[in-house]
C-alpha cells in the first residue's frame, strides 16, 4: 500500500498560532471537524490525539504496517506518514465511519466476527479497511489476489488465514 | 482436572464484535486529564562510562515538566533504582555505565511529544567510551571486557530460578543438567556426531510497541500498562519506590500482542517516577525503533555431541548452550535453565550432560520470547537428527520413531514421560505431506522440490501459582476475578468457557474481569503457555466451590439430599423431579450474603536439583510436530512454502477456532524465524530496527497449503498450553526440507537464499574437485 499524494489547493501560508499550530478542516466519517495540529503532525497523531478516533493504530511509523490505515476518497492510506493538512478536502474513513448508527456492524466487519480474523485485533481495523478498498476496486476477487493486494498490512499474530477467510467470505456478503 | 461432561464450544472470541470495530481499550488509548508525554535519551555507545549529564536547558526549555537523569536517581535514598526479574541489573536510567546502544540515559516529560523530543536534543551526556563485546565466544575469553563488573544483586525472585552467577565474568548464569553417565553413553555409541547451530536475536514485534500511563495520586502509584505480568510490575515498582505492594497498583487492558516482550517489569519504572516528579500523569510510549532493543530473543551459540548405536539408538547426548542475553539478564538466567535441558529433545536418552549458560554482552537485552529457549534448542537437536540419518544412510522418520518417548521413559529432566502422543503426532504430520523415504527431490527447471519435519518437546513453568475468585451475584450471573492477560490467545473466552460449565451456565451469564492487582487475586503471568492450564485450573476450582455452596443452600431450601441434586442451566433440581428447582439468584437471596464467594489456589509442584537438573521440569509436557514441503529456486535461492502440517497435542481443546488461530500464528512465527528474521548488529549499533527493514511475515509468505493436527484425548483430563507449542519444530522442519531438495546444510539461522546459493556454489566446487 502507498500513500496518495493529495495535492493541497491553498497556496498563502496559513496562520500559526503560539503553540505553533495551524487550524484545519478534516471531513472524518461524513462530519467536517475543524482541529489544531502542528504542520508535521501526521493524520494518524490528528486522528487520534485531537478527534479521540483509536480504530487508527501507530505500528512501524513508517507504512510499512498497515495498522493505521485509513481510507482517503475511498482508497487506503498510512496515516502515519500523510500529513494532516494534505488530508484537507478529502473524505476520510476510519473503522469508526463503518459500523452504523447504532453500531450494527458492516458486512465486512460481519465476516470478520464469523471467521475470528484477528487475535490480538490490533491490526484488525486497517485490515478491515484495506479490504473494503480491495472490494470496491475489485468484487470479484480471488484468494491469490486478495494475499496480493493485503501483503501490505501485518498481524504478528499470524491469523492470515482466517484474515483471508474473512475476506472472501466479506467478497460474498458485499457482492450479494 | 474438568469433572463436567458437558462441553460448551465459543464461537471465536467473545468480545469480537467490539474488536472489528476498533473498540477494544488498549493501554495506548488511556488519555488523562493533564497527561504528560515521556521520552527517553538513549546511549549512542555500547559500552561506556558516563562522566556527566547536564539537563539544564532541556529543564529550562517551555513545555517540559521534568528531566531525571541516572545520577539524579542514585543520589536519591528515598528510591531503589533498578529493577530486573532475577537479578536487579537494569537501571531505571543508566547509572555509571551504558552498556547497549539504546540504553536510557534521561527521560523527559512534557506537554506534548514534539516537546519532550526537542527537550532530548538539549541534554548534554560525556561518555567516556569502553571496550565492548558482542558475542558470546569474545564475552567469555579471558581478559575480555566485563559488562557487569558490580556485584550481583539477587532479589526475590519465583520458585522455580537456580542461580549459579560467576563474579567478575561475563557469566550471568550457568544451568548444569546431569542424567545417567554421559561418558560411558559415548563409550556405548558406535558413532558419534558434534556440531554447532546458532540461532540470531529476532524481536517480537508486537504490533502495539510497550507502553504505560502512570499517576500518583494520594500515595499511590498507578500504573495502566500494556503487561502479560501485572504482580511482576507491582513487586518491581514497590521495591523501586520502597512501598508496600499494596501502594501500587496496575491495571492491563487487552494488548496489542506480547509474544513474551510484554514479561516483566520494563517502561513502567521511568513512567512512575516521572509521575513522581511531575504530579501529574505520564504517559511513555515507545516508537517501533525503541521497540526492538528492549527485548530480544536469545541468539544462542549451541554445541551438540550425539551419540548413536548402530541399530540406532540414541545413548548420549552433551550440549553445550551460550546464550547471548544481552546488556541485562532480564529472565535470561530461567530461560537458559528451559532452553538447556530442553536440548535433550523429544528422545529417550539415558545419557545426558547439559552446561547451558546466560552470557551478558553490549547488546539490547534478551528475554523471554515465544518458544522460550526451546525453539533455539529444537534447531540444533531436530537439525541434527536429519544430519545423522542422512549420514549414515537411515530414514529420517524411522530414526525419530525409534527414539521418541513412549510413556514411563524418562525425559531428561528424569522423569517418567506420561501423556507422550509423540509418535502420534509425527506420524500424522509427515503422512499429511505424503513423506516417502525413496521419493527423490522433484525438479522442474531450476525449482526443486522436497520434504522436512520435527517433533519437539517444550515445558511449561514449574511450578506455579496461578489464584482465582468467583463470585456469584443475586441474578444469578457469574462473575470470575482473574489476572489473565488477554493479548489476543482469547484467555477471557477460554476461561469463560471452563467457568460456564462448572456451573451449567451459559456464555453471555459469565463475565471475566480484566487484571487489577487491588481486586484480581495474584497470577504468576500470562506467559509459558501457561493460562488455560494454570488460570483454568484455579477458575475450575473457584467454580467448585460455588456450586457446592449453591447444592448446601439448594438442600436446605428444598429438603433434598444434596446428593440427589443436580446443576441445570441456572438452577439446582432434584436428580429426575425438575419440578423441583429453584434458581441460583434465589439461592443466593435466601443466602443474605449478597453473592456467593469462593477463592482457589492452583500451585503446581516441581522443580530441578541445582546440581544435576533432575526432578520435575514440567508439570506435563508440551508435544508438536511439523512437516512441510518447500521448492528451492536453484537460480536464486529462494525458498517457498508449499505445504505445512502443523500438529500440536491439546489434551482437550477449550475453544477449537482459537486453538487454531494459534497454530497457524505459530506456522507465520515460525516461518519468519526460518527464512528471514534476524537483528544485525554492526559494533553493538542494530542496523534494521525498523519494519522497512526487518521483515516479518507477511500474508503472502504463508504456506500454499496448511493443515492443521490438534490432537484431543479427553480421556487425558488435562488441558495442555499450545500457545507456543507448534513455534519449534517449523526451523528445523523447513531446514530438513531444504537440505534435501539442495544439498545444502545450513546450521545457523536465519535459511536466506544468500546461504543457499553460497552452499551450492561450495558443493559444485567440492564435485568438480572430485
Amino acid at each position: 500500500m502507498t500513500a496518495t499524494d493529495p495535492s493541497s489547493p491553498r497556496t498563502s501560508p496559513r496562520p500559526v498560532d503560539g503553540e505553533g499550530k495551524i487550524s484545519l478542516t478534516l471531513r472524518v466519517n461524513g462530519s467536517a471537524e475543524r482541529v489544531r495540529a502542528r504542520p508535521n503532525h501526521t493524520l494518524l497523531e490528528v486522528l487520534r490525539n485531537e478527534l479521540h478516533l483509536t480504530g487508527p493504530r501507530e505500528g512501524c511509523g513508517v507504512g510499512m504496517c498497515g495498522a493505521c490505515t485509513v481510507l482517503v476518497d475511498g482508497r487506503p492510506v498510512s496515516s502515519c506518514l500523510l500529513p494532516a493538512a494534505l488530508a484537507e478536502d478529502h473524505e476520510l474513513t476510519t473503522i469508526e465511519g463503518l459500523e452504523g448508527p447504532n453500531g450494527e456492524l458492516h458486512p465486512i466487519q460481519e465476516a470478520y466476527v464469523e471467521h475470528t480474523g484477528f487475535q490480538c485485533s490490533y491490526c484488525t481495523p486497517g485490515f478491515i479497511l484495506a479490504t473494503k478498498a480491495l472490494l470496491e476496486e475489485c468484487p470479484d476477487v480471488t484468494r491469490d489476489e486478495a494475499k496480493a493486494y493485503l501483503a501490505g498490512n501485518l498481524c504478528r499474530c499470524g491469523s492470515y488465514v482466517k484474515i483471508l477467510d474473512s475476506v472472501m467470505d466479506a467478497r460474498d456478503r458485499v457482492r450479494g | 482436572m474438568i469433572a463436567e461432561p458437558r462441553h460448551i464450544v465459543p464461537p471465536g472470541m467473545l468480545d469480537a464484535n467490539l474488536r472489528v470495530r476498533g473498540r477494544v481499550p488498549y493501554a495506548i488509548d488511556v488519555v488523562l486529564p493533564g497527561m504528560l508525554h515521556a521520552k527517553l535519551l538513549r546511549s549512542p555507545y555500547a559500552h561506556a562510562r558516563i562522566v556527566s549529564v547536564d539537563a539544564t536547558r532541556a529543564r529550562a526549555l517551555p513545555g517540559v515538566h521534568a528531566v531525571l537523569t541516572g545520577p539524579d536517581l542514585a543520589a536519591r535514598d528515598d528510591i531503589f533504582p533498578y529493577f530486573g526479574p532475577i537479578f536487579r541489573d537494569q537501571a531505571v536510567l543508566a547509572i555509571d555505565k551504558v552498556r547497549f546502544v539504546g540504553d536510557p540515559v534521561a527521560a523527559v516529560a512534557a506537554i506534548d511529544i514534539d516537546v519532550a523530543q526537542a527537550a532530548l536534543d538539549l541534554i548534554n551526556v560525556e561518555y567516556d567510551e569502553l571496550p565492548a563485546v558482542f558475542n558470546v565466544d569474545e564475552a567469555l575469553e579471558p581478559g575480555a571486557p566485563i559488562v557487569h563488573d558490580e556485584p550481583r544483586r539477587l532479589g526475590q525472585t519465583f520458585a522455580d530460578i537456580i542461580v549459579r552467577a560467576e563474579a567478575d565474568t561475563n557469566v550471568c548464569n550457568h544451568f548444569k543438567l546431569r542424567k545417567g553417565d554421559v561418558e560411558r553413553g559415548f563409550a556405548e555409541a558406535d558413532h558419534v556426531f558434534e556440531d554447532v547451530f546458532t540461532s540470531p536475536p529476532v524481536q517480537h514485534v508486537p504490533m502495539e510497541t510497550h507502553n504505560c500511563v502512570a499517576t500518583i495520586e494520594a500515595g499511590i502509584i498507578r500504573v495502566t500498562t500494556a503487561t502479560q505480568m501485572p504482580f511482576a510490575v507491582r513487586a518491581s515498582l514497590a521495591e523501586i519506590f520502597k512501598v508496600s505492594q499494596a501502594k501500587v497498583r496496575v491495571t492491563t487492558p487487552t494488548l496489542g500482542g506480547g509474544y513474551g516482550a510484554k514479561t516483566y517489569t520494563k517502561v513502567e519504572p521511568v513512567a512512575a517516577l516521572l509521575a513522581q516528579a511531575t504530579g501529574r500523569p505520564v504517559k511513555i510510549h515507545l516508537t517501533r525503533e525503541e521497540e526492538f532493543v528492549t527485548i530480544t530473543k536469545h541468539g544462542v551459540k549451541i554445541q551438540m555431541k550425539t551419540g548413536v548405536t548402530k541399530d540406532g539408538r540414541i545413548v548420549a547426548r552433551k550440549s553445550t548452550c551460550l546464550f547471548n542475553t544481552g546488556a541485562y539478564a532480564d529472565i535470561g538466567p530461567r530461560l537458559i535453565k528451559n532452553g538447556g535441558y530442553a536440548t535433550g529433545g523429544p528422545h529417550y536418552i539415558p545419557n545426558v550432560w547439559v552446561d547451558s549458560y546466560a552470557v551478558y554482552t553490549n547488546l539490547p537485552p534478551a528475554g523471554a520470547f515465544r518458544g522460550y529457549g526451546v525453539s533455539q534448542a529444537a534447531w540444533a537437536y531436530e537439525t541434527q537428527m536429519d544430519m545423522i540419518a542422512a549420514k549414515l544412510g537411515w530414514d529420517a522418520l524411522e530414526f525419530r520413531m525409534k527414539n521418541l518417548l513412549e510413556d514411563g521413559q524418562s525425559v531428561m529432566t528424569g522423569e517418567d514421560m506420561f501423556d507422550a502422543h509423540f509418535k502420534e503426532l509425527l506420524t500424522t504430520a509427515t503422512a499429511r505431506i505424503g513423506w516417502d523415504p525413496a521419493e527423490e527431490p522433484r525438479r522442474n527447471g531450476s525449482k526443486v522440490r522436497a520434504k522436512g519435519f520435527a517433533c519437539i518437546i517444550k515445558g511449561t513453568v514449574t511450578p506455579s501459582t496461578s489464584t482465582a475468585a468467583a463470585k456469584l451475584n443475586e441474578d444469578g450471573s457469574l462473575q470470575i476475578l482473574s489476572s489473565a492477560v488477554e493479548m489476543g490467545q482469547g484467555a477471557e473466552t477460554a476461561l469463560s468457557v471452563l467457568a460456564a460449565e462448572g456451573l451449567d451456565l451459559e456464555l453471555g451469564q459469565v463475565s471475566i474481569s480484566r487484571p487489577d492487582t487491588d481486586v484480581t487475586p495474584y497470577d504468576q503471568g500470562t506467559s509459558s503457555s501457561r493460562n488455560t492450564h494454570s488460570m483454568g485450573t484455579a477458575v475450575g476450582m473457584a467454580v467448585a466451590d460455588i456450586r457446592r455452596q449453591l447444592l448446601a443452600l439448594a438442600a436446605e431450601q428444598l429438603e433434598v439430599d444434596p446428593a440427589d441434586l443436580e446443576l441445570v442451566a441456572g438452577r439446582v433440581q432434584a436428580r429426575g423431579a425438575p419440578s423441583t428447582s429453584i434458581a441460583y439468584g434465589d439461592l443466593v437471596r435466601a443466602s443474605r450474603s449478597g453473592n456467593l464467594l469462593a477463592n482457589s489456589v492452583y500451585a503446581s509442584k516441581g522443580g530441578l536439583d541445582p546440581e544435576t537438573g533432575q526432578g520435575i521440569g514440567s508439570v506435563h509436557w508440551h508435544q508438536a510436530a511439523a512437516a512441510v514441503e518447500v521448492e528451492v529456486d536453484l537460480a536464486t535461492g529462494k525458498i517457498d512454502l508449499l505445504r505445512y502440517h502443523a500438529g500440536v497435542y491439546a489434551g482437550r481443546i477449550v475453544n477449537p477456532v482459537q486453538a487454531e488461530l494459534q497454530t497457524e500464528g505459530n506456522i507465520a512465527f515460525g516461518l519468519g524465524q526460518a527464512l528471514f528474521e534476524e537483528m544485525v548488529f554492526d559494533g553493538g549499533q542494530l542496523q534494521n530496527g525498523n519494519l522497512g527493514d526487518y521483515m516479518i511475515a507477511s500474508i503472502e509468505d504463508m504456506p500454499q497449503e496448511i493443515s492443521l493436527g490438534i490432537l484431543e484425548h479427553l480421556e487425558s483430563n488435562d488441558i495442555h498450553g499450545i500457545g507456543e507449542t507448534s513455534l519449534p519444530p517449523a526451523m528445523p522442519a523447513i531446514g530438513n526440507a531444504v537440505f534435501r531438495a539442495t544439498g545444502v546444510r545450513i546450521t545457523d539461522l536465519p535459511i536466506t537464499p544468500e546461504k543457499v546459493l553460497r552452499g551450492l556454489r561450495a558443493r559444485a566446487v567440492e564435485e568438480s574437485a572430485e
